[in-house]
């Protein structure tokens, strides 16, 4: 593995990091931007914005574009989070010229009228579909109640309502803000040829300007609220708690992904013992996000409507016994066993790999290998995950629930 | 590419498969149980969920805490699944913990506790499984498809059915168990690093039975249901549909294959750009060829708003339809590039590569390498895959719709 770094006098940083004996490569814009930095008025412009990248340019066409990736057979797409919108594509090490060259095109969109009308119906399905799935629907909301008012709580598609009153007028002015390219990384991973493609991307990305651009950068402990709601064709209890943890900048980011193992990994954990395992809920899962200046923990329960009460106060003894009398060295070992290995077998794919090394750089300005994560891992202490719990309770928790309506 | 499988076969009939990777630290096992969901007794449908659960409440000398915690240790990940044909229980970890979590599995296999308290906590999870689906109806929608389009039992529900679980019981369970585990049918797999002599000598030791008696093959009765609807007060129609092809043996296969990613493997396939881009009528919208040793098909899934879902619907037949009229050159150039690249971009990755040996060997009797797969497909063409639609027309679908509106799905 060898690391490669160069920034454009525009300010776009190119990263790459090279492996000769990878079947594969990937690609990736990482754009530092999302719902976050979006007013009210524009919510779910980023998201809509990274579907019109793909409707091409002043030369090619929405389907010419995807025929022209087609044509290399990669696995392309996009992804819009409140904080970073993503292009990534994976392919074999003879279409990476090709394909990067595609991408970098598109980063220079034309933003057609007749495009953003037809798109607009898609966004709005896609709307709909995720008002259909309430594992998702419920963590939304509950982000919203958790940020009470921070722009973090921005929904990430919108609403039907501030998609249907956008303009490409207001996408085109926040693109040419947003997609400066002193906010944005193109990061490369696997078999490929660093100069030949290092210079290919100087040459057409040069000419971009660079912009004045900023982010409002406020921790957010949250509100604290708690929220019931009911929806007709619901079936199940669906319950998502938020409590606040450190930022994707903090050296504890680490401990903390591990409190969240030891809490609510899918298996083996407390939550695991105390609900799943005992048929109280489905599934009982926590995680640790970390962002940009803030970071939460976030769980997803789901059970039926009569266990929610227990289910909760349940959820309520594991917090205040956690935050009461720790956690033990064996918990702490099994939930590194578990988040090495998860590690390690991400990062033996390039597409894996490409979502590390982009996000490192995009949060941290700095290179890290797999063995600086494993190192990081492997020397959290129980003392560290004290001292974690005791300035982010997680008794402290803003709480949502979606369930069906009680007849 | 020097490629290398491994295999040996026990005496019980026991078929272990290796595909060694270079460059990955980790290594994927699985056991293919002759355990799946159309292989279950009748009124026992979601059995193999219970069991799959069950087995890991405690094996061997240890309970459940302290198994849990041993796979915990090992820093292992479970990968288990339930298909038609087969009960898969497998998990990814790092090399060089593999002869303890084969050790630790063939306890689960072989001498789980099955505690009658630990059953009525399964066989509940398993309910709950059943009754969370309500509130997932693009998950639903495809399993209900598949239980409309297949022959049953071929395409049984694996979650299983509310009445059958309740009335399932730990005798009967036991019973299922004692019958399917079959080892003389089982299929063993590992991808990534690992020894294969010191496995093979493992799983000889752990394994090794006497040959069993074969398990009754499932007759399969024709469905003849070609439009289901449930009614539900979301927001969208989430429409699922599936039409008959050849199957995985079939010497069609590879056009089948191509045919479908002409439809839709990419973004600039037929029903993305027809249905999606020119029209705006759904966000999420694919077919993708689905194949069982006895029967196979295209299924198609599409989710829309109710006042668009007829127009989807319509939209998305007529394009299976015309397939048969005309390819372009390019389109199966594009078609064939996207397999190919799809087969390499899997082969890196071991758990891909455990499951991808078990079910070729399951699906055709050998493992077929990176190499002939990728000639299969570099030898189809315009005409051959026109030749092969000519024969088998991608007609007559079976149609389920979850959602506020039902829709006329014209038979």
């Amino acid at each position: 593995m060898e690391f490669k770094k160069k920034q454009l006098p525009n300010g776009l940083t190119i990263i790459g990091e090279v492996n000769k004996s990878a079947k594969s490569a990937a690609v990736g814009f990482f754009v530092k931007t999302g719902s976050r930095d979006e007013g009210k008025e524009i919510n779910g412009v980023s998201h809509f914005l990274e579907h019109m990248l793909f409707k091409g340019t002043e030369k090619l066409s929405a389907f010419e574009v995807n025929e022209a990736f087609d044509r290399t057979g990669a696995q392309f797409n996009a992804f819009t989070s409140e904080e970073n919108t993503v292009f990534y594509a994976a392919m074999l090490p003879e279409y990476l010229s090709e394909v990067t060259a595609l991408w970098t095109e598109l980063m220079r969109p034309i933003l057609r009228d007749e495009d953003f009308n037809i798109e607009k119906n898609v966004i709005k399905e896609e709307i709909a579909m995720y008002k259909d799935m309430p594992n998702f629907d419920v963590m939304d909301r509950c982000r919203h109640l958790y940020f009470n008012g921070n722009p973090c709580g921005h929904s990430i598609l919108g609403s039907e309502e501030s998609i249907d009153s956008l303009t490409c007028e207001q996408m085109r002015n926040y693109f040419s803000n947003r997609y400066a390219p002193n906010n944005m990384v193109l990061a490369l991973v696997g078999n490929f040829e660093w100069d030949q493609i290092c210079s290919q991307a100087e040459s057409s990305c040069s000419k971009w300007e660079k912009q004045d651009i900023s982010r409002e950068l406020k921790h957010c402990t949250g509100s604290g609220k708690s929220e019931k709601i009911e929806k007709q064709n619901l079936n199940r209890e669906h319950i998502c708690l938020m409590s606040s943890g450190v930022s994707a900048q903090d050296e504890r980011r680490f401990a903390a992904i591990l409190l969240g193992a030891i809490i609510g990994d899918d298996v083996g954990s407390r939550f695991f013992w105390e609900l799943v395992d005992k048929a109280l809920a489905e599934t009982a899962a926590m995680q640790f996000g970390a962002m940009d200046g803030t970071g939460v923990f976030y769980s997803y329960i789901r059970c039926s409507i009569e266990n929610r009460v227990k289910v909760l106060d349940i959820v309520r003894g594991i917090f205040e016994s956690i935050s009461k009398d720790g956690v033990t060295e064996d918990e702490l070992k099994k939930a590194k066993n578990k988040t090495l290995s998860a590690l390690v077998i991400k990062n033996e794919v390039p597409m894996g790999r490409l979502v590390d090394l982009g996000f490192n750089w995009t949060y941290l300005k700095q290179y890290r290998t797999i063995t600086d994560d494993i190192n990081a891992i492997r020397t959290v202490t129980v003392k560290d995950i004290h001292s974690l719990i005791e300035e982010f309770n997680p008794c402290n928790f803003t709480q949502l629930s979606l369930g069906p309506v009680k007849s | 590419m020097g490629e290398r499988f491994d295999r040996y076969t026990l005496k019980s009939g026991m078929v272990l498969l290796g595909e060694p990777l270079e460059s990955v630290e980790s290594a994927a096992f699985s056991f293919m149980l002759p355990s799946g969901a159309s292989v279950l007794p009748k009124g026992c449908c979601g059995a193999g969920n219970v069991i799959d659960d069950w087995i890991f409440r405690g094996a061997g000398d240890k309970d459940s805490r302290q198994l849990c915690d041993s796979l915990d240790s090992l820093g292992l990940h479970r990968n288990n699944s339930i298909g038609s044909a087969h009960l898969v229980i497998g998990a990814v970890l790092e090399a060089s913990n593999l002869s303890e979590a084969i050790s630790l599995y063939s306890d689960i296999i072989l001498r789980s506790r099955l505690e009658k308290e630990q059953f009525d906590l399964a066989r509940q999870l398993a309910i709950n499984g059943v009754m969370g689906m309500d509130d997932d109806p693009r998950h639903k929608v495809m399993l209900k498809l598949k239980e409309q389009f297949y022959p049953e039992p071929l395409g049984r529900n694996p979650l299983g059915k509310i009445e059958e679980l309740k009335t399932l019981t730990v005798d009967k369970t036991k019973e299922i168990i004692a019958a399917n585990f079959n080892l003389s049918q089982t299929i063993f797999t590992v991808a990534g690093k690992y020894d294969f002599d010191a496995v093979v000598k493992q799983i000889e030791n752990l394994f090794e039975t006497e040959e069993r008696k074969q398990i009754e093959p499932v007759m399969p009765v024709a469905k003849t249901s070609r439009y289901t609807h449930i009614q539900s007060e979301g927001a969208q129609v989430h429409i699922g549909l599936m039409t008959e092809t050849v199957r995985p043996c079939d010497e069609d296969y590879y056009n089948a294959r191509v045919a479908v990613s002409v439809l839709s493997g990419g973004m600039s396939a037929r029903l993305f750009t027809e249905v999606r881009e020119k029209r705006g009528l759904c966000y999420a919208i694919g077919a993708s060829y689905h194949g069982l040793k006895e029967e196979a098909g295209v299924a198609c899934y599409a989710g829309t708003t109710p006042d668009k879902a007829q127009d989807t619907l319509d939209v998305v037949i007529t394009e299976f339809g015309r397939l048969g009229e005309g390819i372009s050159k390019e389109e199966i150039q594009r078609a064939k590039v996207g397999l190919k690249s799809a087969l390499i971009l899997q082969s890196e990755s071991s758990s891909s590569r455990a499951s991808g040996i078990g079910s070729d060997f399951h699906l055709l009797g050998r493992v077929r390498s990176l190499d002939e797969i990728k000639e299969k497909i570099e030898a189809i063409s315009v005409d051959s895959v026109l030749e092969f639609l000519k024969k088998r027309r991608f007609k007559d679908f079976t149609v389920v719709t979850i959602g506020p509106k039902k829709i006329k799905a014209g038979q």
